[in-house]
């Protein structure tokens, strides 16, 4: 199953029997048919799932959309995009990026970036969203972002991406967290922003046309 | 030599071993090999204008990236417009300057009373010179044009720039005071007459 | 420097975001082409601004080819110079009482329009704008026609002869024309309306009726989406209704019981829209936008002020208490 394109920011979902959907909590704008809302807790299938979540603050609110009709998604009047992963590589992306996906998609959380827990507990100190969520398998996925998200395509060369930009990528890419000397003067606005994201091998990166997170 | 084009939200800056000044913070992605530095305020003028910056108070944090590749340059999802200027004066709020090439010369103007109601300082900023300056607001811009015998009057909020022979005064009176008298719009708004073109966005805030 | 008249909205050819698979998947127009209203070059008609639209390039303004920027036929940018430079407009060729482009409308003024304070962005031509209650007080009639003591202050009377161009928060415009109708439309999102028409406050809170025959336009945070009844929407993002009758509040059984499970758990999330919507049921049409941040409307201060008048004394003073310990929370 995918999502329908309704507009820019908004998609729409056939939910079926055997098809249904986890979204983020708020993002229903409406529905016909017979369907129904239940909360879906923690993100992450698994005890590290869980642990993650919760120290990464990516613990993000979810609901399974069961039943039979057509659902309405769409969140802040926030631009939509609408990816299939057709079960390779995983879409990496942080986790309030979500906006929905199949129900048959699995997600898990990951530190993303080098270094070990303690640069991972700084990075979440500084809100520097370095948790991602990682989602495995075939389906439809619809990420939100500030203003659209355009892709970038990478065969082997580096693309340098500010976090607070990031959308997220799919494909064989490695993402290293570059402390750039100097980047922070010019680039910061605040001191959490003296990164940036170096993004290297083949696949897509995502990005938005905006500094601002949500 | 650096060519700046729009695409909706996102300005492209192709660098070919030259240089470009860009607002601070804009940068959201970079292909190639590109350096960034901070270039202060209003990219450079000297002592003298530093000071008459300040005193203005018309703030325009630049950087400057120079090298061989692609930056990807954004600002708050507002649609971007790339402007060739070929020797004539481009007059545009300083928030609304996204990127410009390094030929062209920004200084600022004073611009009366009008920054004081509009809160955006003194100070207006003037481009001049052969290049491109790529300008952000919010929706697309609508060029407007003032001609003797179509005065066009512009909310403060939605005024991004203008281009021309133009003088503009402010409006008021009882009626529009009267109007906002619950502290939302503004007090004021702009009467342009003369013979040019005034810059408009979609979105009065 | 040069103003050519290109395209608006980017380069002609396909995605100007570098042609990449799929950014935003095909837009396809919601339901069927639009089931109300007069077929007369807006959303209600079926050539709208409104319609689902490339949000990135494409065609300028999405849908139908039409003029944009006051009948300047989109040409190909030529020499590859800078895409999206606006041609110019002057007050002979911005369009009348029409969309100017997807966020901006014209009003070919010529006598008085409501209009919500703050929505003007530019004018040519002589135009005064006076508080409707001030008006009211000169002209009659406006009193007749502007029945709603919530909203009258958010609002003046444009008064002259001109183009005046309005616009809303960055968000979509639509015009919508009323024959001998009524719609009901959220207050927030209402941006000007013809005379002609009566402005009613709807028993839905935040909610207005406009009924008569005449012009409207109303802003949406994206492209309008029409549905039919049977269907329930999420408060934030219900922009309005026409012809169906008002709606019911529908509690979601299910959510409900889960959430207090969830509370037993002390896994709550916050309250979301999910356990409780609008439920239209019936013939007509309801308009939606995608949901947006709530705007402080100063219009609701004033309406929750006016029911607590409803309450005894020792009732307002236990609302007040709890009032207290809410803004203490913050």
């Amino acid at each position: 199953m995918s999502f329908e394109t309704v507009n820019s920011k908004v998609v729409r979902a056939h939910v079926g029997p055997g098809t249904p959907v986890l979204a983020r909590r708020g993002a229903m704008l409406g529905y016909s048919g017979q369907v129904t809302f239940r909360p879906v807790h923690g993100q992450g299938r698994g005890m590290g799932g869980m642990v993650g979540a919760a120290m990464s603050g990516e613990s993000n609110p979810m609901m399974a959309t069961e039943g039979t009709g057509q659902v309405l998604y769409g969140y802040k009047g926030l631009h939509v995009t609408v990816l299939e992963l057709d079960g390779g590589a995983p879409l990496v992306c942080e986790a309030d990026r979500l906006l929905a996906h199949d129900a048959t998609l699995q997600t898990s959380v990951q530190f993303l970036g080098s270094g070990g827990l303690k640069s991972a507990i700084s990075g979440a100190m500084t809100g520097q969203g370095l948790f991602t969520t990682n989602v495995h398998g075939r389906g439809a996925v619809a990420l939100l972002s500030h203003g659209g998200a355009f892709p970038l395509q990478l065969a082997g060369q580096q693309v340098g991406v500010d976090p607070q930009a990031y959308v997220g990528h799919v494909g064989q890419l490695s993402v290293d967290l570059a402390a750039k000397v100097g980047f922070r003067d010019v680039v910061g606005r605040g001191s959490g922003e003296a990164f940036q994201l170096r993004i290297s091998g083949s696949g897509t990166v995502y990005v938005q046309a905006s500094e601002r997170k949500f | 030599m650096a060519l700046l084009t729009a695409h909706r939200r996102v300005l492209h800056a192709d660098l070919q071993g030259d240089r470009i000044r860009a607002a601070s913070g804009s940068m959201v992605a970079v292909e190639g090999n590109v350096d960034f530095k901070s270039s202060g305020m209003g990219g450079g003028g000297g002592m003298r204008a530093a000071l008459k910056r300040a005193v203005a108070g018309e703030s325009l944090s630049l950087m400057d990236c120079a090298g061989h590749g692609r930056v990807y340059l954004a600002l708050d999802a507002m649609d971007v417009l790339v402007v060739d200027l070929t020797g004539d004066t481009l007059t545009v709020e300083s928030e609304h300057i996204l990127a410009h090439t390094e030929q062209l010369r920004l200084d600022v103007q004073f611009a009366g009373l009008r920054g004081m109601t509009s809160g955006q300082g003194l100070a207006t900023t003037t481009v001049t010179g052969h290049g491109q300056v790529a300008i952000v607001s919010e929706g697309p811009v609508m060029a407007l044009e003032v001609a003797p015998g179509a005065d066009l009057v512009v909310d403060p909020d939605a005024y991004v720039g203008s281009r021309g022979q133009l003088s503009m005064n402010l409006v008021s009176g009882v009626s529009w005071k009267s109007v906002v008298g619950e502290g939302t719009g503004e007090p004021f708004s702009l009467r342009f007459t003369g013979s040019g073109l005034v810059l408009v966005q979609s979105a009065e805030r | 420097m040069t103003y050519p008249p290109g395209n608006p909205y980017g380069q002609p050819q396909g995605n100007p975001y570098g042609g990449q698979p799929q950014p935003y998947g095909q837009p396809q127009p919601y339901g069927q082409p639009q089931p109300y209203g007069q077929p007369q070059g807006n959303p209600y008609g079926g050539q709208p601004h409104g319609q689902p639209q490339p949000p990135y390039g494409g065609q300028p303004h999405g849908g139908p080819p039409q003029p944009p920027y006051g009948g300047q036929p989109p040409q190909p940018v030529p020499g590859g110079a800078p895409s999206g430079v606006p041609s110019t407009l002057d007050p002979h060729t911005l369009p009348d009482d029409d969309n100017v482009n997807p966020y901006v409308f014209c009003i070919a003024l010529n006598g008085e329009w409501f209009m919500s304070k703050g929505a003007m962005l530019a004018y040519y031509g002589t135009i005064q704008f006076d508080a409707v209650t001030e008006y009211s007080s000169v002209q009659a009639w406006v009193a007749s026609r502007f029945s709603s003591p919530v909203y009258i202050q958010d609002w003046v009377v444009a008064q002259g002869h001109g183009k005046l161009l309005i616009g809303d928060r960055g968000f979509d415009l639509n015009s919508y024309d009323l024959d001998d109708g009524n719609l009901t439309i959220k207050a927030s999102n209402l941006c000007a309306f013809s005379r002609q028409l009566e402005l009613k406050q709807s028993i839905v809170p935040g909610f207005v009726t406009l009924i008569g025959t005449g012009k409207f336009i109303a802003s949406s945070n994206g492209p309008v989406i029409f549905v039919e009844p049977p269907f329930r929407a999420d408060p934030d993002a219900l922009l309005g209704w026409a012809d169906c009758p008002a709606p019911s509040v529908h509690h979601d059984a299910q959510w409900m019981t889960q959430n207090v499970r969830g509370m037993i758990s002390g896994a709550l999330g916050r309250a979301s829209g999910e356990e409780r919507q609008y439920d239209f049921t019936g013939q007509g049409t309801i308009l939606l936008q995608s949901s947006e941040v709530a705007r402080e409307d100063p219009a609701v201060l004033r309406l929750v002020e006016s029911q607590t008048q409803l309450l005894t004394n020792s009732q307002a003073g236990a609302l007040g208490q709890r009032l207290i310990a809410r803004a203490q929370q913050q």
